[in-house]
């Protein structure tokens, strides 16, 4: 009987063909639905990692002020500094290597269902620079993009073909995950490598000389990005969310002032949102001890950082409370 | 259009689709016009550039056939002007260019000649190395005029091998362009068996090792000797994954539809010697050179020397064929001074072995050669791949102190790599050496067969990357 059905199959080579192709294309489906779905279970139940974070701030976050941005972000504004000298309860949404877009997106999340006293934007240079990486970095947000319609207008922008890639497989959203899944539900992940409230310290120091930049390189700016970060200050102001854009310290030195830096403090001035510039201040710059590369600061510089920012932070305020008296 | 694009999934099975549906006569047309959606989906108006060496070649060879006497040399020459000319504008002008300019700047005067604001066309150099080929064989006598421009153009522009080869010849290629190619299953699984292959060494070893190459090739100051070390040897395996990668998704594609295209890769990692790598690594474009300028240049027929000198010049001149910049002239010159040395070296190296009693013991000599080989490329890889010649030195310098720590920057990107790679050596290590033992691929049993193929492309989703962009050799 079953030979006969083979032979009959045979006879006619398209039939033959996709039949085997269907039945190719359902060990597929089947492989791709279990693993995916096991892959989103999983996803959502770690408690500790970069993903996990992710997911407390988009979902979980109730804290009073946030900070936003990528690894400058993520390790320069320390938590206990902040929450000694702000009545605030604080979390840190910063993620390494993720652009306006990714800020934006989560931004957007949490206001969906929570309002900040306060948010602070971490502002870098060439934050506008044409880059595919911004767009690339925004697989980050995918395993949310079935659960969270706010984002999907922004996560289009990383390619045209994203909504049908995630409603063809379970396991796109994940894809190159599965070990950072595995570590995040596990506890050893915890000791390796704490945060605080979302804060990532950075203990090195760093020992390289410092850098003098004697040109500002010309680049192409991306109107996507600048979208983005003008409808973050934008969707903030809407929410009545105070909204603070910052730009820490580099271990450099730089005369010139960036592109991206120059258009971000117009677009901030626009919407009368104050813009702290710290990439030159010397209180930090003169201290290589306070830096972990020529980008990042390390815990201690942090501190010190942090300080600083709610100087500034206090200073606004008071400035603010004074005209409008 | 990337072979690695949700477009190319549509656009091959459309076109697939039609070409079967379509009667024989009218396939050749539904091939032009979908090579040419394929070329003008990455920079339409280079077109142009395509259509202009077509028509050039196009006359050349009806009229090198209709010609005979000295003018026929002279319409050769013609010709072969004309293509290397595109070559010349839009692929070497600046860098000769950038070249006078440090010299004029060494003599105290400043260059007057502007600089071209152009973008290299893609697979530029493959496209014209096909069409010189054409020309020179009907000069030749080994291949008739094509007088049909349609099925001429198509020779040039079929989409499977247009951007990034393998470099066709005419009587290889163009008499399939007449045959009528059945529906057989047996030839279609096959070449979508070689194309899942090929979409798994690039998305899963090709772009996964670039994230590490490009992380540590484009900052070398700030990497470790090991990091670079490991840099290295990962691209060697990448570029191999990438191109023999596209390579193999163009011949798969080609063979759905019932054409073969010449094999471009020949698994060059189990080379014993540099002669041999290059007789496995990018066969199309060896055999090119060899069949058109080292046999023209006399090959090994003359004078030791001037052996040794045609050797050596027509890898500086491959280094030269696959970028305008100093690293790959000095990538060429390397090959071609290890394919000298090794002839100025054999009796010695014979001897060698001889004295130490390795040939007793074949294998072993022939683990060592694999690694050597191995190794004396890796190296040539250095200059290929880094972004300049001084940061070629810088990293080599580097290298030789074999200081550590090793850089990485997360375990599951390293778990990945070397999960990949090792995918790569079974398969590898299987059909050079057990061809006939166990395959997974090939397994009579249906369910382990499609199993496989069921599991390729999980994984291919599992942990591949799809933000890898366009394949290494789309920009020669």
């Amino acid at each position: 009987m079953e030979n006969k059905l083979i032979g009959k199959l045979k006879s006619n080579k398209y039939l033959y063909f996709f039949t085997k192709l269907f039945l190719l294309f359902l060990i597929i489906f089947v492989l791709d639905f279990s693993i995916g779905k096991t892959l989103r279970h999983f996803y959502f139940t770690q408690e500790s990692g970069w993903q996990y974070r992710t997911t407390y701030a988009m979902e979980n976050t109730v804290a009073d002020m946030i900070v936003f941005g990528s690894s400058r972000a993520n390790h320069h504004y320390h938590p206990e500094v902040f929450e000694k000298r702000l009545p605030f309860e604080y979390y840190n949404a910063g993620r390494d290597g993720s652009y306006n877009l990714y800020h934006f997106a989560v931004l957007k999340s949490i206001l969906k269902r929570h309002k900040p006293k306060m948010v602070i934007l971490e502002f870098g240079k060439e934050e506008f620079k044409k880059s595919q990486v911004g767009y690339d970095r925004l697989s980050a947000l995918l395993p949310y993009y079935k659960t969270h319609p706010e984002i999907r207008e922004i996560l289009d922008h990383k390619s045209e073909a994203e909504p049908l890639k995630l409603a063809v497989s379970q396991i796109y959203p994940f894809n190159s995950s599965i070990f950072t899944i595995a570590i995040g539900n596990a506890a050893i992940n915890k000791t390796r490598r704490g945060d605080i409230k979302g804060y990532v310290p950075l203990d090195k120091t760093w020992n390289e000389p410092m850098k003098t930049i004697q040109s500002v390189p010309a680049y192409d700016v991306d109107t996507v990005s600048v979208w983005a970060y003008e409808s973050f200050l934008k969707e903030c102001k809407l929410a009545s969310v105070p909204v603070y854009v910052v730009t820490s310290p580099y271990f450099e030195r730089s005369a010139l002032m960036d592109t991206s830096m120059q258009l971000g403090k117009n677009i901030a001035g626009k919407y009368d949102v104050p813009f702290f510039d710290f990439s030159q201040d010397e209180k930090l710059i003169s201290h290589p001890n306070f830096f972990a590369d020529h980008l990042h600061l390390n815990d201690k510089g942090a501190r010190i950082f942090s300080d600083f920012v709610i100087d500034r932070i206090l200073v606004e305020k008071m400035d603010y409370v004074t005209q409008k008296k | 259009m990337l072979f690695n694009s949700i477009e190319f999934v549509f656009f091959f099975i459309i076109v697939t689709s039609l070409f079967f549906i379509l009667p024989h006569k009218y396939r050749w047309f539904l091939l032009l016009v979908s090579s040419c959606y394929f070329y003008m989906a990455f920079v339409p108006i280079y077109i142009l550039i395509l259509g202009f060496t077509i028509v050039i070649d196009y006359f050349a060879g009806i009229y090198l056939e209709k010609t005979q006497g000295p003018n026929r040399k002279l319409l050769l020459i013609m010709s072969l002007i004309a293509n290397i000319g595109v070559l010349a504008v839009f692929k070497y002008y600046n860098f000769f260019n950038d070249n006078l300019t440090s010299l004029l700047y060494g003599a105290g005067y400043k260059n007057p000649i502007p600089y071209l604001s152009i973008l290299l066309p893609i697979g530029l150099s493959f496209h014209t190395f096909q069409a010189m080929s054409y020309t020179i064989e009907v000069y030749r006598n080994h291949q008739k005029a094509e007088k049909n421009f349609g099925i001429y153009s198509l020779y040039v522009m079929f989409y499977p091998q247009l951007v990034a080869g393998p470099i066709e010849r005419p009587q290889n290629l163009l008499h399939q362009f007449y045959e009528k190619h059945e529906f057989d299953y047996t030839r279609i699984t096959e070449g979508l068996k070689l194309m899942l292959w090929g979409f798994f060494k690039k998305l899963v070893i090709a772009d996964r090792l670039a994230i590490y190459v490009n992380s540590a090739y484009n900052y070398p100051e700030q990497q470790t000797g090991l990091t670079l070390i490991m840099a290295t040897i990962f691209f060697a395996i990448q570029i191999y994954c990438d191109f023999s990668g596209y390579s193999d998704i163009a011949i798969g594609t080609a063979r759905v539809m019932g054409f073969k295209l010449m094999t471009n890769f020949n698994r060059p990692y189990f080379s014993r010697n540099i002669s041999e790598f290059w007789k496995r690594w990018h066969i199309s474009l060896s055999t090119w050179f060899k069949d058109y300028l080292y046999i023209s240049l006399g090959g090994n027929k003359v004078s030791i020397p001037r052996w040794y000198f045609n050797l050596f010049f027509v890898f500086l001149v491959s280094g030269f064929w696959h970028g305008a910049n100093w690293t790959f002239i000095i990538w060429g010159a390397i090959n071609g001074f290890y394919l000298v040395f090794a002839l100025l070296t054999d009796k010695l190296s014979t001897r060698i072995v001889d004295i130490t009693g390795l040939d007793r013991h074949k294998k072993l000599l022939s683990f060592f050669n694999i690694i050597i080989t191995f190794l004396l490329a890796c190296f040539a890889w250095i200059f290929f791949r880094a972004n300049s010649v001084k940061d070629a030195i810088l990293i080599i310098k580097k290298m030789a102190t074999f200081k550590g720590p090793l850089h990485y920057e997360n375990p599951s990107m390293l778990i990945f790599s070397f999960f990949g790679i090792s995918v790569l050596f079974f398969y590898e290590l299987k059909h050079e050496y057990y061809r006939n033992s166990f395959s997974l691929m090939n397994n009579p049993n249906w369910l382990v067969r499609n199993m496989t193929y069921a599991v390729m492309i999980i994984l291919i989703l599992l942990i591949g990357v799809f933000d890898g962009g366009q394949f290494i050799y789309f920009q020669f």
